[in-house]
C-alpha cells in the first residue's frame, strides 16, 4: 500500500514539474522570440485562448475561497465558538450579496433578452433586403435566411412571418405601456418616456400596415424602401423600449437591494476603511518620529523638510525650501526606490527560473544524496 | 526596443546570465562550499517572538495580504513554512489571513508539508486559513478584527501591499503584537517603518526564507541573485561613465548600455557581419 501510494506521489510530483516546466517554457519563448516569429509561426492568434485558460483556472479558485468561508464561520456558528455572532452576521451579509446580485442579474438578463426580441424585428427586415440583393445578384454574398430543410423560403412567406411577427411585438409592447402607466408612483419623466415608445410602436405598427399587401416574387425598390423604413422605426422601437425597460428595471426590488447593499454600503464602508489611514498616519508618525536614534533623528529632518516644503508658508521661512524637498524626492529618495526595485526584480527574477525548471530543495537533496 | 511583451537579444542574454549563475552557485554548493549569510534583526527578532507566543499562550499571525501566485509569494511561503514548523513544534494556533483564494490553495498546501516535515501533521487545522475577501479594504477591516478578537503575540506582513498596509499594521500595534514586515513595495516600506518593531526591505524579503532554513538550494539562489546583482551594478558604472565621457567630449561615439541592452533583432543582425 505504501509503495503505490510512493508512486503515486511521485508520478504526481513529475507531472505537476513537466506541467510547470512546459507552461514557463511556452511563455519564455513567447517573451524571447522576436515578433516576427511569432506571427510567421502563428502563436499571436494562439496567445490569447491560452492567457484565457490561466484566467479561467484562476477563477476556479474562487469556489475554493466560497467553501472556505463557509466551513470556517458555518462551524463556529454550528460549535458556538468564541464569537460567533461575527459569523452569523458575515453568513447573513454572504447570503444577502449572493441573493441580490443573482436575482439581479437574472433581471438584466429578463431586460436584454425583451429588448433584443424587439431588436430583432429591424434585422429580419434588413436580413429580407440582404437575401433578396444576394438571390437578383446586385449583391455578392451568401444568403443566411435558410429554412431548416436548407432552402430558401419564398419571400411572400418571410414577409409574412415579418409582419406576424410586428404585430405581435407591437400589441405586446402596447399591453406593456398600458400596464406600466397604472403602475402608482409612475414619474412625469416615466410617462414622457412611455409616451416616445407608443409614438415608436404605432411608426411600426404604420410600416407594417404596408407590407402586409406585399405578395411579388422580388422585391422593387418601393418594396424596398418600405422594408427600409421598417428597420428604421424598429430600431427607433427598440432603443425606446430599452430606455423603458431600464428605467422600470432600475426600481425593481432587486435593483434596489443591489444598491443599497453594494453602492450605498460596501462602497461607503471601504471609503470609511481608506479614511481611516489619515488618523493612522498622525498615530504611526509620532511613533516613528520621536528621535531616538541617528537614523530617527534623519527622518524626523528629511520629513520636516518635505512638509515645510509642500506648503506656500514654507516658502516664507526659507525661499530654498520647496527645491530642497523636490531634490530630496527626485534624488536619494529615488535611488533608494530604485535600489529597493532592482533587488527585488533580481531576486524575483532567480525564483521564477527556479519555480520554472523546478529546482526545489527535496529535489537537490535527494539527487546529492 | 519592441516592449514588454518581447525581449530583446540583450534582455534575453541577461536571463541567460541569471540561469548560468544560478547553475554555477547550485554546483558550488553541491560540492560543499559554505556561503555566509549576513544577519536579518527582523527574522531573529520573528524566532523569539515565536517563543513570547509559546510563553503567553499567544496564536501567531501571518499575512501575504495582496500577493498574488507568483515569485514574492513563493519567497513568502519559504518563511511561512519554516515559521510554520516552529509553531508546530511549541503546538501553538497559527492564523494565516487570505486575500486570495488561488494563494489559499497553494498557501493551505505549504502549510499542510510543513506541519508534515515537523512531525505534527495531525495537528494542522486548515480552518487557520481564513478568506477573509479579495477587496481591498473589506480585506483590511476583516484582517482588523481578526487581530482584536486573536490577539497574536507575533504578527509578519510579508509580500505585496498597498494602500491598506498602515491599517494592518496598526491593528498588529494596537493589540501589542511583535510585527515584522517585509514587502516588494518600496512605498509601502516606510509606512511599516514606522509601524512594526522590523521591517525588511526589498530583496531581504526573499533572502529571509534561505536565513531561516539554510537549504542549499535557497542559499546558492541567494548567492546567485547577489552576484547577477554585482553585474548590474556594474552595467550601471558602465552607464554613468559613458555618460559622463558623453557629455565631456559629445563628439565621441560611446556604445551606451541602453543601446545595447534595448536593441531589437533586427539592429544584432545589421551590427553582425
Amino acid at each position: 500500500m505504501d509503495t503505490v501510494s510512493i508512486g503515486q506521489v511521485d508520478i504526481r510530483r513529475r507531472v505537476t514539474r513537466i506541467a510547470t516546466f512546459l507552461g514557463g517554457a511556452y511563455f519564455f519563448f513567447y517573451f524571447v522570440s522576436p515578433q516576427s516569429v511569432i506571427e510567421h509561426w502563428g502563436i499571436q492568434e494562439a496567445h490569447e485562448p491560452i492567457s484565457n485558460g490561466f484566467i479561467v483556472i484562476g477563477t476556479m479558485a474562487i469556489g475554493l475561497g466560497i467553501i472556505n468561508i463557509l466551513s470556517t464561520h458555518g462551524s463556529k456558528v454550528i460549535f458556538k465558538r468564541k464569537g460567533w455572532q461575527y459569523s452569523v452576521a458575515l453568513l447573513l451579509g454572504f447570503l444577502a450579496i449572493v441573493v441580490t446580485t443573482a436575482s439581479q442579474w437574472l433581471e438584466s438578463l429578463r431586460v436584454s433578452e425583451r429588448v433584443q426580441s424587439v431588436q430583432v424585428l429591424g434585422d429580419f427586415a434588413q436580413r429580407i433586403i440582404e437575401d433578396d440583393q444576394i438571390v437578383s445578384g446586385r449583391r455578392e454574398g451568401v444568403v443566411k435566411s435558410m429554412s431548416p430543410a436548407g432552402a430558401l423560403p419564398p419571400l411572400s412567406a418571410r414577409i409574412s412571418a415579418l409582419v406576424h411577427y410586428s404585430e405581435l411585438q407591437v400589441r405586446q409592447i402596447h399591453a406593456d405601456v398600458a400596464r406600466w402607466r397604472i403602475t402608482p408612483n409612475t414619474s412625469q419623466a416615466q410617462h414622457e418616456l412611455l409616451n416616445e415608445l407608443e409614438q415608436a410602436s404605432r411608426e411600426v405598427e404604420g410600416a407594417t400596415v404596408t407590407l402586409r399587401h406585399l405578395s411579388s416574387a422580388s422585391l422593387g425598390s418601393a418594396d424596398e424602401g418600405a422594408l427600409q423604413d421598417l428597420s428604421r422605426k424598429a430600431g427607433k422601437l427598440a432603443s425606446a423600449f430599452s430606455l423603458v425597460m431600464r428605467k422600470n428595471a432600475s426600481s425593481t426590488l432587486s435593483q434596489r437591494m443591489y444598491d443599497l447593499l453594494y453602492n450605498g454600503l460596501f462602497n461607503h464602508l471601504g471609503s470609511a476603511m481608506f479614511a481611516l489611514l489619515g488618523v493612522y498616519i498622525a498615530a504611526a508618525a509620532y511613533r516613528a518620529f520621536r528621535i531616538r536614534s541617528v537614523e530617527s533623528a534623519l527622518m524626523m529632518i528629511a520629513a520636516l523638510i518635505v512638509m515645510l516644503g509642500q506648503i506656500s508658508f514654507g516658502k516664507h521661512l526659507y525661499s530654498e525650501l520647496p527645491a530642497i524637498r523636490q531634490w530630496l524626492l527626485e534624488v536619494p529618495n529615488s535611488a533608494a526606490f530604485r535600489a529597493i526595485r532592482l533587488g527585488a526584480g533580481v531576486a524575483g527574477l532567480m525564483l521564477a527560473i527556479r519555480m520554472w525548471l523546478s529546482i526545489e530543495s527535496t529535489s537537490f537533496s535527494s539527487r546529492s544524496k | 526596443m519592441n516592449g514588454f511583451e518581447h525581449a530583446t537579444p540583450g534582455v534575453l542574454f541577461l536571463v541567460i546570465l541569471a540561469m548560468v549563475l544560478l547553475f554555477r552557485e547550485l554546483h558550488r554548493i553541491q560540492s560543499g562550499y559554505q556561503h555566509f549569510i549576513r544577519r536579518i534583526p527582523g527574522i531573529d527578532a520573528l524566532e523569539s517572538a515565536v517563543g513570547r507566543c509559546a510563553e503567553q499562550g499567544r496564536p501567531v499571525m501571518f499575512t501575504t495580504a495582496l500577493t498574488d501566485v507568483g515569485p514574492v509569494l513563493f519567497a513568502c511561503l519559504g518563511v511561512l513554512q519554516a515559521l510554520a514548523k516552529k509553531v508546530a513544534r511549541y503546538k501553538l494556533k497559527l492564523v494565516v489571513p487570505q486575500y486570495s483564494p488561488e494563494t489559499m490553495a497553494v498557501v493551505e498546501d505549504s502549510l499542510r508539508a510543513a506541519y508534515h516535515d515537523a512531525g505534527r501533521g495531525s495537528s494542522f487545522d486548515p480552518q487557520s486559513l481564513v478568506f477573509l475577501s479579495s477587496e481591498q479594504f473589506a480585506f483590511a477591516s476583516g484582517y482588523m478584527g481578526l487581530m482584536h478578537r486573536e490577539k497574536p503575540g507575533a504578527a509578519c506582513l510579508f509580500g505585496v501591499f498597498a494602500a491598506e498596509s498602515l491599517v494592518l499594521a496598526e491593528a498588529g500595534q494596537q493589540v501589542g503584537a511583535r510585527q515584522v514586515a517585509a514587502s516588494v513595495s518600496p512605498e509601502q516600506v516606510a509606512f511599516f517603518i514606522c509601524t512594526c518593531d522590523y521591517t525588511l526591505i526589498g530583496e531581504e524579503l526573499f533572502g529571509a526564507s534561505a536565513y531561516m532554513s539554510r537549504e542549499p538550494v535557497q542559499v546558492a539562489t541567494l548567492a546567485a541573485q547577489d552576484r547577477f546583482k554585482v553585474m548590474m551594478c556594474s552595467v550601471i558604472v558602465w552607464g554613468v561613465a559613458c555618460s559622463t565621457i558623453a557629455s565631456l567630449w559629445p563628439s565621441l561615439r560611446i556604445l551606451m548600455p541602453h543601446d545595447v541592452l534595448s536593441a531589437d533583432w533586427l539592429a544584432w543582425r545589421a551590427w553582425i557581419p
